[in-house]
């Protein structure tokens, strides 16, 4: 994987659940999503990000989770972020 | 007109805090973070990029509402927030600040936009990973609450009084406590009665 723009973020994991799952896949040798760096970075500001998306992707609703994931899918391709 | 029924009574997001204060809470608390709990970027600099990052999205709610309580938190000078909204690189600002704007701007285009030498200017002018990581984190952030204050078309005041006024609150106490004062207004306004 490409180093990130920020060796400070990248190599200052908190305490955290990414920071456990990015120590499990580094010690498989797997590959695993940068997005898990800025989770473990911060995660006094990404805590509240994961209850936002955890909310508006499983909360209750009348769109069911996977219309929910289609239109994060249709966005982020249009944002062209294939992750 | 907003696209769909929302409260008369608030402006803006708050209009969309209160139909909706499941999402509400996770949004103030992660604005409450970037914005105003303690960083090595005073709350002013925080604000003036939120605010900036609102003006390139054309969002009239957000970077008036931000604006005000960046001019608040330099004591009323409204003149430098518009100067940073018109042209950031000749306005009275620090070089790494003007550096961090510049790394904001890139993202409301894209994030992809971003580059290695904007990343080392920034460094250069002084600026550490944890602020050019959440000046990022501001930049996005705001990209998404811009988008979601026009996209479903809320009303925004135009006497900036109003907002002058909300600013002197929010600079004070925040933003973790704007859910749980909306509930409070909702059950002032229903006459007492709880929902």
């Amino acid at each position: 994987m490409k180093p990130m723009f920020l060796p400070g973020v990248e190599h200052n994991p908190q305490p955290s659940p990414h920071t456990d799952l990015i120590r499990k896949m580094q010690a498989s040798g797997a590959e695993y999503p940068q997005i898990w760096h800025l989770f473990a970075f911060r995660p006094a500001a990404t805590d509240h990000l994961s209850r936002f998306t955890q909310e508006i992707m499983r909360g209750e609703g009348p769109l069911s989770p996977g219309m929910r994931e289609l239109i994060a899918a249709f966005t982020s391709y249009h944002n062209d972020c294939p992750f | 007109m907003p696209h769909i029924q929302l409260t008369d009574d608030l402006p803006g997001i708050r209009a969309l805090f209160h139909f909706r204060p499941e999402t509400a809470k996770p949004l103030c608390e992660l604005a409450d973070v970037l914005l105003h709990q303690p960083s090595s970027l005073s709350q002013a600099e925080r604000e003036l990029i939120a605010t900036y990052v609102s003006s390139l999205n054309d969002c009239y709610y957000c970077q008036t509402s931000h604006g005000a309580i960046a001019a608040h938190h330099l004591n009323g000078n409204e003149d430098l927030v518009l100067q940073v909204k018109r042209d950031f690189k000749t306005a009275p600002i620090s070089d790494k600040l003007k550096a961090l704007l510049t790394i904001a701007g890139k993202v409301q285009q894209g994030g992809k936009r971003v580059t290695t030498e904007d990343i080392e200017n920034a460094r250069r002018l002084g600026a550490t990973d944890r602020e050019i990581h959440d000046t990022v984190l501001i930049a996005a952030a705001f990209c998404m609450y811009n988008r979601y204050v026009d996209g479903l078309a809320t009303w925004a005041p135009e006497d900036p009084e109003s907002y002058r006024r909300r600013a002197a609150v929010i600079a004070q106490s925040g933003y973790n406590q704007i859910p749980s004062d909306i509930q409070a207004q909702n059950r002032a306004s229903a006459g007492g009665v709880t929902s």
